[in-house]
This record gives C-alpha cells, structure tokens and sequence, in this order.
C-alpha cells in the first residue's frame, strides 16, 4: 500500500523526514518496504500484516505516526453547509440482510457539475497509482485513501424509485458491474438494489447503469460498514478483487462511515459544486453488536511483565493505549491494583484479548528494549529416533558415490503407477495441483529419481548415481485421524561408469551387483542380519531376469532391486544399464540390531580350500550356498564364490564355478584326512542335488 | 716363490680389473678361488711337496694373497648386486602424478547440509528434533494454530487440498500441536519439514520448500528468552559478532509476535548484495504462543509461556550459496548437488 509523504503531513505535523519515518514505522510493526520519490513529495511503499486493515489509509498510518511521536492526529476538514431539505425526504434505505450489512449511510448532494478533477486531486491519486476518473468518483477514491472508508456514488435519477434496498442476491441474478462484464450471482452475495434490481455488488464494485456519467446532477453517497467474511468469499466467487473490497474483507472502521461520508459530501460541495441535503440516512441495524464487540479489556501489569520480561509503568502504558485511541481507565476497585481496563477503538478490529495490548505496548515502547536471556536448562536435547542411523546411511552412500537428490512429493501419476507397487486404490490425488503432470501424491520414490536422471542424462552427464530419503503416501492405511499413512522411503538409482575417474578401468560399467552390494554394506552398516535377496522376475519396473527382492534376515520385504526394465527406458539416449534399489526406509531403520560380542581370535590356524564345478547355470548360488551350509560342517568357518566361468569348451547350459571354503577348529590343528573329508561331503551333496561335477 | 705369488697378484688385478658385469665375476671367483678348479686352490695344493721352512713362509703368502682376492671380490660382487637391485627399482618406475584411485564421493542436498547444522545447534541447547505428518488435516494445519475460518492461507488458491478436510501442511507450525499434545511442558521442540503452497514456480519460489520451526514453552518464559535465544542459534549459524532484530508482526498463532532479522554475514551490516544493502536478513516469523493455541492442546496460558519460531531452509540455502534460482534445489541436478559439502 503506497503512502504520500505530503498527504500524511497534513494529518500529523510529523518533523522525521521520509527515511526516518519509515525505520521507525518499520520497527513498529508496519514494515516499508520503499521511499521512492514522487515529484516534490516522497511515496512510502508498505507492506502491512492482513492484521492491519485500519492502516490501508493516510489516516490509520497518521495514528501511529502520532503515537510513536508523540503528536495529535488532526482531522480532515468534513464540516458541511446542508440546505433546508432533508435527505430523508427525497430517499430511503432499507437492509434486508443486516447480517451481512450492519451499517448503511446514504447522503444526497444535488446539482453537482460532473467534470475534470482540479489539478492537485489529480496529482494526489496518480502519485499513489491512481487514474484521475471525473471530480466524484475521484472524491470518492480520494476519500477512501484518506480514512480507509471505501464510499460509492449513485446517480441517484438512475435508481428505480430513487431508494436504496440492501439484501442477498437471487440465485442467477444478473448484474453488469462498472467494467462492463455481465456477473451472476447467488444468494450468498449482497448486493445494493434499487426499486427494481441490483445496482451495486455490495461492498465490491457498483453497477454500469446507477454509477456517475456527465449527465449526473443529483448524487447518493453510499458509506458503509459490511462484514468481512462475505466480501472475502464474494469477491473470490466472482474472481473480482477492488480496493474497496480488499478493505471490506480485511475489515473496516464502523465508527467512520458517517464521518468519511461528511468528508467526501464536503469535498463534493466544494469541488464538483452542489448542495448537500440535510442529515444522514444512517441505517444502523447492527448497532448494538458492533458495540458489544468492543468489551473492556484487563491489561495487567504483571502479564505484561510475564510476556515481555520487562516493566512497565501503569502510567506508561496508559498513555501508549490512549495514544493509539483505547478508552482506558484503572482498574476498578474489585480489581487488584496494577491493572487498567481498556476498550480498543472501533478501527482496531485485531485487538480482542490482554495478549494484543501487550503487543500494543510493547512496540510503541519499542522491541529494541527487550532484554535478552536463555531459559535455563530443562533437560538434554535429542535427535529424532533414528537420526543417526541416517546419517550414517548418507554417509555411506554419498561414500559410494551417491548424490543426494529432493524431489517434489507430488508426481506424475502414470509414473508413479509405473514404478511403484502401491495399489491403485492408494494413491492420493491433489484437487488442484499447479502443474496438472504433477498432481498425484508419490507411493514411491522411484519415479522421481527416474526423472531426475533423466534431467542429467539429458543434460549431458553419463556417471549418475541418486539417492532420496523421504516420505511417501498411502491412502488406503489410515491413521487413526483420518489422514493416510506416511512411509519413508529410501531409493537409489546409478548408471554409467563404475569409477569413471580410473583411468585404468574406465570401461567397466555399474551392474546389478554393485547396487546390490551397497544395500549389503548398509545392512552391515546400521549392524543388521544379512538382507535376503530373491529372485524378483514379478516387478513390473524392473528387468524380469535381473531383479531382487529385498527384505530382511526374518523374511519381512523391504523392497526391491534391479535393473531398470528396458521397456521404460526405450527414450533414453543412453543404452548402459540403469540400477535402481528402492525400500522401505523406515522398516529398515526399526529392524533388529545384531548385539556385537567379543569371538575369541582364532589360536589355531585356517585352512583354505578351493573348489571348482561343472553345474548348471540355472542353480542359484544361494541354493549352493543354503545347501552346503545345511551339511553343518563343524569346522567350516567361511564359503565364498571367487570365480564363476563360461567357455565354449564347457557343455551347454554349464558353467565352472569356483569356491574358496575355509575351514578351522578351536582347539587344534586340523588335521588333512578331516578337511578331505568334508571335502567329499559338499562335492557328494552338490552332485546329488545338482548334478555338479567336479573339474 | 714370492716372484709366482706376485705374478698371480698381478695376474688377478688385471683380470679383476677386465670384469664388467655380474656374471664375468662370479666367473672370476670361480677361476681364482672355486673349490674343486680355482687356481689359488690348486697353489695351495702344491705346498705339501715344499720343504717346512718354505711351506711355512709361501703359505703364509698365499693365504695373505686369499684374502685379498676375497675381498676384492665381495666388493666386485657388491658393487655388481647394488647396481642389478638399482636397475630392478628403475624398471619398476611409476608416474606417481597419474590420479590415485578412489571413487569421489557424493554429496548431500545443501538443504540435508543446512538441517543437520541446525538441528545440532539446538539439540545442543536442549531441544527435542521432532517430525509431523506432511499430509495434515484441516485442524492442525489451521484450526488448532488459531488461523481464522476465513483466512486467505486456508483456500485453495494457497493450499493444496487432497479432500476438503485434508491438505498438505502449509507451514511446520503444525508440529508444534502434535508436540504439545504428545508430551507435556516443559518442552523443547525443533521440527524441520517440507511444506506446500500453490506458487507457481519461479525463481524465488516453489510449490514445496523446507522450514524449521522451533517451540518452548516453559513456566515463566517472555520474549527476552526468545530474542536470546534466536540470538545465540544464529551466532553458532553465522558467527559470534551476528546481531538480533526483532520487528512487531503478525502471525495467528503468537501473540505478541516478531519478525527476526539478523546482521548480514555476508557484509556484517553495513549493506551489501546479499541483504539487499540493509544490512539485515530476515529469518522469519516468532512470537509468544498464543493463549489460544495453548488452550487449545490444554496447556493453561497464566501457567506456561512460550515462544515460537520458523525460518525458512531455502531462502537460507539460496542466500548462504549464493543461488540464483532456488528451482535448482529440487531439479536434481549432479553438477548442481556436487557444489556443496
């Protein structure tokens, strides 16, 4: 809201200049946000809190001028020269709706000369952004930038049966506001009606055929004090947002509709000629509960004291109330001492408990005499559960490589349904997404990594590894209050090359196993049981021969991992493999630790076997593995796989395999005819099971 | 006798003399000392048919000749072993510039970066870290912070509404009710989170973005902690000499309410391109909790006060880094997340 430097002079004999003003403004709660000049005057652009209507005006900022300053406001001239005739004579109003229209005024000046602003009224408004319109309507604007009272002028020839009549629309109503758009309305929206129809939508925007033209001779004013929340839904309904609306439906002062009507009745005389009729019609059904809007308040000493951390004499707070228009008197007798009991004034529409004079106080005095202190201590800090198992994980992965990618929580739904298991039924939609491609909430994080690769791939990186931690949503698990259950998820994705900075290697490209083995390292990470990993052809994302599912040693799933299916990848530019592992992040992190406990360090020593077979090449490893380890060999400590060969020498459908079995006693040597022994067991049982032959 | 002995000195100095590698020495130790053929040992062989007397005295000679040839070889062979274990190590010679081998690693999204120092400045100073739902109804989203039925924040042009009753949290305040309502005062909170408003994306905006909201309340806390608080938290953020502003404002949920500033620590105030030449920041939004709201979760405001904070994690990234254009924050981009440890 813009500000003239000149204009608010006039109603406060302020001697800061245009700079101070505003620091000290800004440090009282009405932050400017610029001082641009303007001609010979300064414009002071604000930016004020929605709890502030009583400051969209020269007046409201005059207010605070003077009670940080110490100043008196001092009126606009309003006083009127009325004729003989009564205004009551010649209209009348009637509200049907005072629930929407608690106060309506209406003054009548005749014989006004509609025509071209003088010179310093034109100035004034353009200096504050507005067009110069003809003398009346610009009165009428001028008049609202001064109190912060939108007014509106009828031709009052123009209205049927020359009266005003203040009630709900018709459901279809229609009405052709000033700007020439025709507007339907309901029954929800007030408008201003003549005899026979709606001349204004009430509070908003006047009608096309009742507003001022050059033949105007005799004028209605209309001020008036309408309840906020109507004017606000309103004016959405009808996507028509005006400065009289933007004051109506922050709220306006009802005790200056009649003083703003004298003001703009005064001006209208003086400046457009005219003669203004006698008396206000002042229709004021609401009366008694805007009054009792405005109780007394406690202001205690003590509470402000509580709040603030700081004193304040009684008296001191007394004169900053009265200084910013509350009725204050000491508290009554019954009452302990150290009290006042104060009534806000009828502009401050935002001060209703003692919590809000304490405010007032303490900004006219000035937060800057706040005294700093630290609460005491209350006990020691945490971390969220889990927090440093996270962080560990981010270490490890960014360890590995990984960058740590954020991305939206909503998402392109054919995506998301793509690459993610959750049911249909799940999934979550936004009523009003701002990109329409973006508008489901994610089940799964792999969509938006895909994307994010795509963005790198595109844009000329070959080596992209990603990984997110973050939420993911399900709507058909409820929480106990109704909104869907939230997981956190962990995904990565990685393609290129494996260390691209070795130059000794550069060619060898990331595979299913190096994603596989980062989710090993972090189980052995956070200390959990190896993850099992099987076979996991039935992921509609991934690759059907080079997918896992993951989950943990107790068999509950966590998730998957795998090549990306080539399918959804078909418009990629690159054709290296693209590994993604996605799992359920928060399972992971409440699993079962693996207490550590001291194994004494072996005094004997291991003895280190090696092992190769002909098998077929659909045997998985871990059935090898599951079945020599279901021998329970005593002695054996370690088995693992360090060769697996394919040759055109071997038969088809065979591979040569190659294990490395140690073996080891606690208390001895072993001795050669007990490791040949066991030996024969693994190649007996492998041969049985399988067929495997030894090479 | 001493004339033979000192022909065969002679005769090995210059054949020692000739010897150029490795091989022609242990040739040459071969020939003069060897067990079964060297030509010293076949001298001494001969001793025997000698009288005593000579045998004494040519023996004498020829052992003293023996040492000689002995040492003369070991050095030989030495010097020939030291240059074959050199020319082993030249052969062996590296480029010890080429690039070690390690795989460089990843880096955490500067939002991650900022989030973690915070939080462990202030679990440092007692505070909880909390976590809410990101998905809130319409109660703690907005009724229970005190935010009016009719309150433009509340319609679907600034929040995004999955039904009429639930919508993507608009601010981290909402974790200051489930705070109060899981665990009684007094309480330290710190919730930082991802929040949703319909802004369309720009260079200063985007529809999701990152707070930090802080929540004490205690019996007998006043504004005064709060400013000391924000104090000391951005001292550990930006430095010991940061300064603290407090300007009125207005936020539905604290009474009476601040908007914080803090000294630049780009220029320390005295007005540059970060801080847009006041030589402040704005942090964000604090404030007394409101009676209401403390009511609200059955707290009884003349028993406990406290005080709330929020900042803003993206605005603060985009003016610590230096960011342009914070839509980079969430596009993903690896030559983007690499700049930042």
């Amino acid at each position: 809201m813009k500000i003239s430097y000149n204009w608010l002079k006039e109603i406060v004999e302020t001697d800061l200049d245009p700079r101070e003003l505003a620091s000290r403004l800004t440090m009282a709660g009405l932050a400017v946000d610029a001082v641009e000049p303007h001609g010979d005057d300064q414009i002071l652009e604000f930016d004020l809190t929605s709890n502030r209507p009583d400051c969209l005006s020269h007046l409201g900022i005059a207010r605070e001028v003077a009670a940080l300053s110490g100043l008196q406001v001092r009126m606009p001239e309003a006083e009127i020269k009325p004729v003989v005739e009564r205004t009551g004579d010649v209209t009348t109003v009637e509200i049907r709706d005072a629930d929407l229209c608690p106060r309506y005024t209406a003054r009548v000046i005749r014989g006004v000369k509609i025509g071209p602003s003088p010179d310093w009224l034109v100035r004034r408004l353009e200096a504050l952004g507005q067009r110069s319109v003809n003398n009346v309507a610009d009165i009428t604007n001028y008049v609202m930038l001064e109190t912060g009272q939108p007014l509106h002028a009828f031709d009052l020839d123009r209205l049927q049966g020359r009266r005003i009549i203040v009630r709900r629309a018709v459901d279809g109503e229609k009405m052709t506001t000033l700007d020439g758009e025709e507007r339907e309305l309901t029954s929800s929206m007030l408008v201003i009606a003549d005899a026979e129809r709606a001349v204004a939508i009430g509070g908003i925007k006047g009608g096309e055929d009742s507003g001022i033209s050059e033949t105007t001779v005799d004028v209605l004013l209309e001020a008036a004090w309408f309840t906020p929340v109507q004017i606000r839904q309103t004016s959405k309904a009808l996507a028509l947002s005006t400065e009289a609306s933007y004051r109506f439906e922050r709220g306006t002062d009802p005790g200056i509709v009649s003083y703003a009507s004298d003001r703009a009745s005064a001006l209208i005389a003086r400046i457009a000629g005219g003669e203004v009729l006698d008396g206000l019609i002042d229709a004021y059904p609401g009366r008694s509960a805007v009054e009792a809007s405005f109780q007394p308040i406690l202001f205690r000493e003590s509470r402000y004291e509580a709040l603030t951390g700081l004193r304040v004499e009684l008296a001191e707070a007394e004169r900053i109330l009265t200084a910013l228009g509350c009725r204050v008197r000491q508290g009554s007798s019954s009452l302990a001492s150290g009290t006042l009991e104060v009534v806000s004034p009828t502009w401050r529409i935002d001060v209703r408990i003692e919590e809000d004079l304490i405010e007032e106080v303490a900004r006219i005095a000035g937060y800057d005499l706040l005294e700093t202190s630290l609460p005491g201590s209350a006990g020691a800090g945490a971390y969220l559960i889990g927090e440093d198992d996270r962080r560990a994980t981010r270490r490890l992965l960014t360890s590995a490589g990984f960058h740590e990618a954020v991305s939206f929580s909503f998402v392109n739904a054919g995506l998301d349904a793509q690459m993610s298991s959750a049911a249909e039924e799940s999934r979550l939609v936004l009523l009003d997404p701002i990109d329409a491609s973006q508008s489901h909430m994610r089940t799964a994080l792999a969509g938006g990594l895909l994307r994010a690769l795509e963005h790198n791939l595109n844009h000329g990186s070959r080596n992209v590894r990603l990984f997110e931690i973050g939420k993911c949503f399900q709507a058909n698990q409820l929480e106990p209050d109704g909104r869907p259950t939230e997981i956190e998820r962990l995904a990565l994705i990685a393609t290129g090359a494996r260390n691209e900075f070795d130059w000794q290697d550069a060619g060898s490209r990331l595979d299913f196993y190096d994603l596989k083995g980062i989710l090993e390292a972090l189980a052995d990470q956070l200390g959990l049981a190896a993850l099992r990993f099987d076979p996991g052809a039935e992921i509609p994302w991934l690759h059907p021969g080079r997918a896992a599912m993951v989950s943990l040693a107790n068999g509950d799933p966590l998730g998957s991992v795998g090549q990306l299916h080539p399918r959804l990848v078909a418009g990629f530019k690159v054709r290296q493999p693209i590994l993604l592992a996605e799992i359920d992040f928060q399972r992971l992190l409440a699993a079962a630790r693996v207490e550590a406990r001291y194994n004494q360090l072996p005094k004997f020593p291991t003895v280190v076997r090696d092992l190769a077979l002909l098998i077929e090449t659909s045997v998985t490893w871990q059935s090898i593995d599951e079945t020599i380890r279901s021998l329970n060999l005593t002695h054996l400590v370690d088995l693992r796989i360090f060769d697996i060969y394919r040759g055109r020498e071997l038969p088809e459908g065979r591979h040569s395999i190659a294990l490395s079995l140690r073996y080891r006693a606690a208390d001895r040597t072993l001795t050669d005819e007990e490791i040949t022994a066991a030996q024969e067991q693994v190649v007996r049982i492998l041969t049985m099971r399988f067929g495997a032959e030894l090479r | 006798m001493s004339d033979r002995i000192d022909q065969l000195r002679e005769d090995f100095r210059r054949e020692s003399g000739e010897v150029t590698g490795e091989q022609e020495a242990t040739a040459l130790r071969d020939r003069w000392v060897g067990r079964k053929s060297g030509l010293l040992t076949a001298e001494m062989k001969t001793l025997g048919r000698l009288s005593p007397e000579d045998r004494r005295l040519t023996g004498q000679l020829l052992n003293h000749l023996k040492e000689e040839i002995e040492q003369e070889l070991e050095l030989l062979e030495s010097r020939f072993a030291a240059a074959r274990e050199l020319a082993q190590l030249a052969s062996e010679q590296i480029d010890v510039t080429l690039p070690g081998r390690h795989l460089p690693a990843g880096h955490l999204h500067p939002i991650t970066l900022l989030r973690q120092r915070i939080e462990d400045i202030f679990v440092s100073m007692g505070y909880h870290i909390e976590d809410g739902p990101e998905i809130e109804t319409d109660f703690y989203n907005f009724d229970a912070l005190n935010i009016p039925a009719i309150h433009p924040a509340r319609s679907r042009q600034d929040t995004f509404y999955i039904t009429g009753k639930l919508a993507l949290r608009s601010q981290t305040s909402t974790v200051q009710i489930h705070s109060m309502q899981r665990r009684q005062p007094p309480l330290r909170v710190i919730a930082p989170g991802r929040v949703f408003r319909r802004d369309t994306p720009d260079a200063t905006h985007n529809p999701m973005f990152y707070q930090v909201e802080g929540l004490l309340v205690e019996r007998g806390i006043t504004l005064g902690d709060l400013k000391g608080t924000i104090e000391e938290f951005v001292r550990r953020m930006f430095g010991p000499q940061t300064r603290t502003r407090f300007r009125p404002s207005y936020f539905p949920f604290v009474e009476p309410g601040a908007e914080i500033d803090y000294s630049c620590f780009k220029c320390g105030g005295t007005g540059c391109r970060v801080c847009k030449g006041s030589g402040w920041i704005e942090m964000g939004g604090s404030g007394m909790v409101h009676p209401n709201v403390l009511r609200g979760v059955g707290i009884d405001p003349d028993e406990y006060t406290g005080f709330a904070f929020g900042l803003g994690l993206d605005r603060l990234c985009a003016l610590m880094y230096g960011l342009d254009d914070i839509r980079l924050l969430y596009e993903n981009d690896i030559r983007f997340l690499e700049q930042f440890r």
